[in-house]
This record gives structure tokens, sequence and C-alpha cells, in this order.
């Protein structure tokens, strides 16, 4: 049994800590901080690390990778967000199920575009009638000899507005007996014409998108996957090993918040005397998400991982993330509530931004009761019915 | 990181197991719940000859030369079963800290009875105030001829009543500061002047009150320096907490083997209740808790094993598997309904050995101060 990263990892982590020190300056932070997408320093940014293969370290190096394995991703992820750098890099994750799932002539044209940063890809899942229940999409997909013509609405397509690409599930077959044998993934050049993407804004000031499709023309060589065979791209990812979640910004939050009530506001903790006590729950936490991060990692490169480690690493990690921000609220009181451009507002506002942004990060990605259906049945063995 | 069991481990984990599952049925767990011992002295033997006793003890000693990691593995399985008897307080509370703080005479004396099962230890170190602290040990030890006589009341001793010494927690300078006034003193429980009442307490276990009156020790009994003794009563508080959380994990995994297979099987409304989300979640909720209760004892155990500094990660152990072994005997008590509020169910050994573990060595309020000093908050 052994916790200490090996030389390799330790090496990357410096080396990906050095750079971001560096690289990731306050007008990329400020990008990220918009919460309205990649901009042009976040694009910079990504691109350098890109010319350096620390974007996707998992993958083969042919494709721009290190060859390492789901810990050098998590170590990644987790000094981008503690560094506050743009996250998260969908055009990874993607790639990820392209290895799997792509044909050689997909893999050679799309992974080392994105491992070096110049290749952005957007999810395209969610419908306004299938969000936790994705199998039910129903944007259409018709075949027309060597393409396909596409019909209908995405909705909270995060990264769409600044992507080249959709990584879109469609409807290929509506008959299907079982609605999960009747989807099909398509790449969809987000330049094609027939496609409107329309702004949306969350209560926390985030950007998303909904993304209309009207007649729009998809050639056959852009599916992933068997047509009608969907569901088994999306579900490679699961089989295919999970990292685990990590603290990252919360982790650098936690750093800024002691260091003020330490340093210039010890009235605060003087006169509440119940903070310390809460402040070591949320240390321990943020502790344990990193942990139990790695710990699902190290269990996927081992080949060893079992269908509940990723989520509840994941579980865990979004809901003491989000635990964190409504204590830090508590803790600044009435200035808490303050927006960033009042002079009162302590720390430039970022709890705020924190907290108004917290309930989404229980939702995306599958939601906490999502991970926890699949924990129960797929890791406990409970019965569906 | 490879957080997997050596080989060597997974070995002595599985022989732990079945070994336990054969010879510590729940029957004895409530045999020895009612009897005076509390332990099974056959058995006590038996894990003895295995060579459990000695496991994390030197070859020299008769020890099995392996690690703190190792013992740990063997403490969760004990607490996988409820495992009755002064193994912990031998062990952890006594031998332990013989071995790290001990003379060579100490060792040699008293580490081969441990090993070979001759000798029970324990630690009598709580009074009164029932807290963790320095200030709290008012029992005093006044110089005498070649020796001292120790006179005061320790509380929550555990095993007293079966043990052959104990290590002594005792006042020797009142006038330095709290924490540099404490000695330790091995003392031979057969001494005059000791008597013990067993308490009853929420897990049966065998806590005692312990009566010092006018107790005399032989000064080559100090474990370790004269008024240094506190330093390695942290040190053996921390130890103590780590392996307590081991053992915990055990416990907390019960439960969820309990439950999970429970509700696979109890049909209400005409469907295994399983399949409502309600007791899914219970489930789920219980899992996440022993898997980041289990990755942070063994994070400590194996940094405590490596010579790595754990302290603070000691604390935050502590704090959260405390807590953490709480929320799963509630929730696998809410998940099996009524027939696990039963006096003859398995829920209730574990239900009453939850609270008691979080109560022992500090509880989660308590360790989580130690973390928040570690934060740079002054904390009283």
């Amino acid at each position: 049994m052994d916790f200490e990263l090996t030389p390799e990892e330790k090496a990357f982590q410096k080396e990906v800590r050095e750079f971001l020190d560096k690289e990731c300056d306050e007008n990329v932070i400020a990008e990220t901080e918009s919460m309205l997408g990649e901009g042009p320093y976040s694009k910079e940014l990504i691109r350098k690390m890109g010319a350096r293969n620390m974007l996707a370290p998992r993958w083969p190096e042919e494709y721009g990778g290190r060859g390492m394995g789901f810990m050098a991703e998590t170590i990644k992820v987790h000094e981008l967000t503690y560094h506050r750098g743009p996250f998260p890099l969908d055009a990874v994750e993607i790639g990820n199920t392209l290895l799997i799932c792509g044909t050689e002539e997909q893999k050679n044209k799309y992974l080392p575009g994105i491992a070096r940063g110049e290749i952005e890809f957007a999810l395209g899942y969610t419908e306004p009638n299938a969000g936790s229940d994705v199998a039910s999409v129903q944007l259409r997909a018709v075949d027309n000899g060597d393409e396909l013509i596409l019909n209908g609405q995405k909705i909270y397509n995060t990264e769409a507005h600044f992507s080249d690409y959709h990584w879109l599930l469609t409807r290929t077959d509506p008959s299907a007996e079982k609605k999960h044998r009747g989807l099909t993934m398509l790449m969809v050049d987000l330049k094609s014409p027939g496609i409107t993407i329309r702004p949306l804004v969350t209560s926390a000031g985030m950007r998303t998108n909904e993304v209309f499709y009207e007649d729009v023309h998809v050639p056959k060589a852009n599916m992933v996957g068997e047509k009608n065979g969907g569901w088994a791209v999306i579900m490679s990812a699961l089989y295919g090993g999970m990292g685990g979640g990590s603290s990252g910004a919360s982790r650098y939050h936690f750093e800024m918040l002691v260091k003020y009530l330490l340093e210039e506001k010890p009235e605060i903790v003087a006169d509440n005397p119940w903070i310390p006590d809460a402040l070591a729950d949320i240390d321990i936490k943020l502790h344990l998400i990193d942990v139990m991060g790695f710990r699902a990692s190290s269990m996927s490169d081992l080949g060893l991982s079992t269908p509940y480690d990723g989520p509840v690493s994941h579980i865990f990690g979004n809901e003491s993330r989000r635990d964190f921000c409504n204590v830090v609220m508590q803790i600044l009181g009435p200035y808490g509530q303050l927006a960033e451009d009042s002079k009162w507002a302590p720390l430039k506002g970022v709890f705020l931004r924190q907290y108004m942004d917290s309930p989404r990060w229980t939702i995306v990605h599958g939601s906490s009761e999502i991970q926890r259906l699949v924990i129960a049945t797929r890791g406990l063995g409970l019965p569906r019915k | 990181m490879d957080v997997r069991l050596s080989e060597e481990q997974e070995i002595l984990r599985k022989a732990a197991r079945d070994f336990l599952t054969d010879k510590c049925p729940k029957t004895l767990v409530r045999e020895m719940e009612q009897d005076d011992k509390g332990y099974s002295p056959q058995l006590w033997q038996e894990i003895a000859d295995l060579g459990w006793m000695g496991l994390a003890f030197p070859e020299k000693y008769g020890g099995g030369d392996m690690s703190f990691l190792d013992l740990a593995i063997l403490l969760e399985e004990m607490g996988r079963v409820c495992f009755p008897g002064p193994f912990f307080s031998t062990v952890i509370l006594g031998g332990l800290p013989i071995l790290d703080a001990g003379s060579d005479e100490q060792k040699q004396k008293y580490l081969p009875e441990i090993i070979s099962g001759k000798a029970i230890f324990t630690l009598a170190l709580t009074e009164a105030s029932g807290k963790y602290d320095a200030a709290s040990v008012k029992a005093r030890a006044n110089a005498d001829g070649d020796g001292y006589v120790i006179n005061g009341t320790k509380l929550f001793v555990p095993d007293a009543n079966v043990a052959d010494y104990l290590l002594c927690a005792a006042r020797t300078d009142d006038k330095a500061r709290a924490e540099d006034g404490i000695t330790v003193f091995i003392v031979d429980a057969r001494s005059p002047g000791i008597s013990h009442t067993v308490l009853k307490t929420i897990a049966r276990d065998k806590q005692c009150e312990v009566v010092f009156n006018g107790v005399k020790v032989p000064k080559e009994n100090i474990l370790g320096e004269l008024n240094q003794g506190w330093s390695e009563m942290q040190k053996i508080l921390e130890r103590a907490t780590i392996a307590k959380c081991c053992e915990s994990v055990g416990g907390m995994q019960a439960v969820l083997d309990m439950t999970v297979p429970y509700v696979k099987e109890r049909v209400q409304f005409g469907v295994p209740i399983g399949v409502f989300q309600a007791i899914q979640h219970h489930c789920v909720n219980m899992l996440v808790y022993v898997e980041s209760a289990r990755v942070i004892a063994y994070e400590t155990a194996w940094k405590l094993s490596g010579g790595r500094p754990y302290s603070k990660e000691a604390a935050m152990a502590k704090a959260w598997v405390s807590d953490a072994y709480q929320r799963v005997v509630a929730l696998g008590t809410q998940s099996h309904g009524g027939v696990s509020i039963m006096e003859d169910h398995d829920m209730p050994l574990y239900y009453r050995r939850a609270k008691a573990a979080e109560l022992v060595f500090g509880d989660a309020r308590f360790h989580r101060k130690t973390v928040a000093r570690n934060l740079g908050f002054e904390v009283a």
C-alpha cells in the first residue's frame, strides 16, 4: 500500500504546477471568473499546455499525450482548477471516448488537434426533454445517403459558443423498441449551415447555450461507433475506468479564506467561536476529496476500478464543495451577499459567485441522484424493479 | 499511488477473516458482554499462537516483524466482528508504547509476555474530567525512597479488570506546566492499593474505575523520562486514535454488508425495498461514508507505518470516522426498520460500539480543534 505519487507523476505535477504558476495569469483567471467561456487568454493558455503535451497526458504519445494514467489526468485537473484556469476541457473528455470508439481515421483527424489545444468540442447531450433521462433525446438525424440531416434542439451545451465541434447525441431510430437503441453519436462542425446558438445565463452569470438544428447536413464519416449504437459510445466511458474528483479551486479558495480570516479579519473568528470547527470540517472534506479522487484514479490505472469508485468520489466532492460555499457565506455574514463591484465586498466577491454557481455542481454531468442510482444498481447490485 | 494490499496483507486479511468468522460469532460477542472477564482466555491464547499480539513487534522479542499497517488490517477485521477482549488495550495501549519508549530491560521483560499472550496491558490515563489533555491528569506520584507512590482515581480504563499491568500517567511535578510534570509508570496490576470497579457502558466493554491508594512503583518502572511523559502520551493517543479508526472501518463495513443483502430480500408493497430510491440513497450514502473513512484511516496508518508525520492526519481521520460511523449505523438501522432495533439483532451491537468508538480518544469536535489549530486558529 502506497499513497505516494510515483516519481513520474510527481515530476508531472511539478511541471504542470510551475507552468501554471507562471502562465495562468490574471487575464486567464478573469476569463474563468467571468464564467462567459474561454476567451483569447484561456485559449492561448490551452495551446501552450498543448505544446507541452500537458492537456491529455493519458493519451498515447502518437496523439500528443504522454502515455500516462488517470492519475496524471487528475493531477492536471487539480492543478488547472487550483490555478483557476479554463475548465472543464470537454474536448479532452470527448477524445477519451474517441480513443475507445473512434475509427483510426477519426483518431488521427481529431486527437492530435485536441491534444495541441487547437480543437474545441462541446458536449451535446441534454435537450429540453432529455436531462437525467439522456436516452430520451429527440434531435432527429435522418439517413440521406452519405450524410444525415439533423433537426431539433439541444440545451445547456455550455461550450458550444466557443467550440469547433459538437459531440452530438441524436435519434436515428424513433421506432426502436427500447429508446436507447435508436441513438447515434455524431461529431458536427459547429459552423455548418442551419445551426443557431442562443445564449442562456445561469443565476450565477454563467453563459451556457441552447443550440438549434435546422436541416443540418452531416457526413456519415462523422458518426462515432455504429448507427443506432450511440448508447454504447456513452457507456464506454463508464467501463474504461474513471478519474476521481479533486478539490482544485475549492482548495485555493479555502486557503484564501483562511488567510483573510487570520490576517485581515481576526475579529470575525473572535466573535464566532463556531468558525474554526466549521473550517476544520471543510479542511478534512477537501483533503478527503483529493485522497478519494487519487485513489479512484489509481484503481482505474490498475484496471481495478469498481463501478462506484469514480461516482463516489464525484458526489462526495461536489456535495462537499457546495457545503463549503454555504459555510463561507455564513462566516462572512451580511458581507457575503455583496456583489463584486461593491467597495464593501470581501475578497472581491469571489465567494458570492462561488455560492451562486455551487448548485450547478451537483446537477451537471450526472446529477448526484443519477450518480447514486448508478452506484446503487451497478455498484451495490440493488434491484431496479 | 497503489492502495492495494500486498499479497502478504491479503493473506493476513483472509486468514483473519476466516478465523474470526469461525471463532468469533455474535453469540460469543453477546456472551462476552455478560461475562465478568469480557474475553475468552482460550480464544486469547489462540490468537497469541497465531502471532496476532506480536504482529507488529520485532522478531527479537518473538514478534512477527510486520508493520502498523499490517496491524491496521487485523484491527479492521476485529472491528468487523466486534471482537471482544483486551487486544486493543494490550497491543495498542500497552505494547507499542513500551516498544516506542521503553528501556531495553523493559522491552526484554514485557514484550515477550505480551506477544506470547501471557500478559494483558492497559492504559490508565483519563480521570474525572473525562478529557484527554495534560491538565486533567491529577493523580499524584510522589518520590519515596527508590520508587514512587501513586494516589488517585482513573476512569474509563479499558480492561483493567483483567489487566496484569497498567501504564499509568501520574503527576510528578506540580509546579511545572501541565504538560511538563507528568510521568508514565508501568504498574503491576496486582500491587497492593489498586482496586477496580467495572463500569456499565453502552458497548458493554469492560471500562473500569481504577483507584490507586498508596501504590508503590519502583523507579525502574518509569516509561521514558521522568516528567516528560506527556509527549509519549500524545504519541500513544495519536496511535490509538488511528487504530480506533481502522477498527471502526471494519464495523462500518459490517453494517453495510448486513444492510445491502437485507434490502434486496425484504419485500414491502410487493417489491424488495432496495427498489425504492430512498433506500438506495441510504445505501449509497453508507458506502460513501465507508469508503471515505477507509481511505483516510489507511492513509494515516500508512503515514505512521512509514515514519511520515501524521499528527494532523490522525486528528482528521478520527474527526471524520467518528461521525461517519454514527451515520452508517443510523442509515443501516433506518434501512432495516423495526427489526434492527430489537435487542437480539446484530445492528445494536454496532450501534452501541459506534458511539463508544466516537467517545474514546476524543470525539469529532475535539479533533477538529486540532485541525483548526493546524490551520493557524487559536482554539481553546
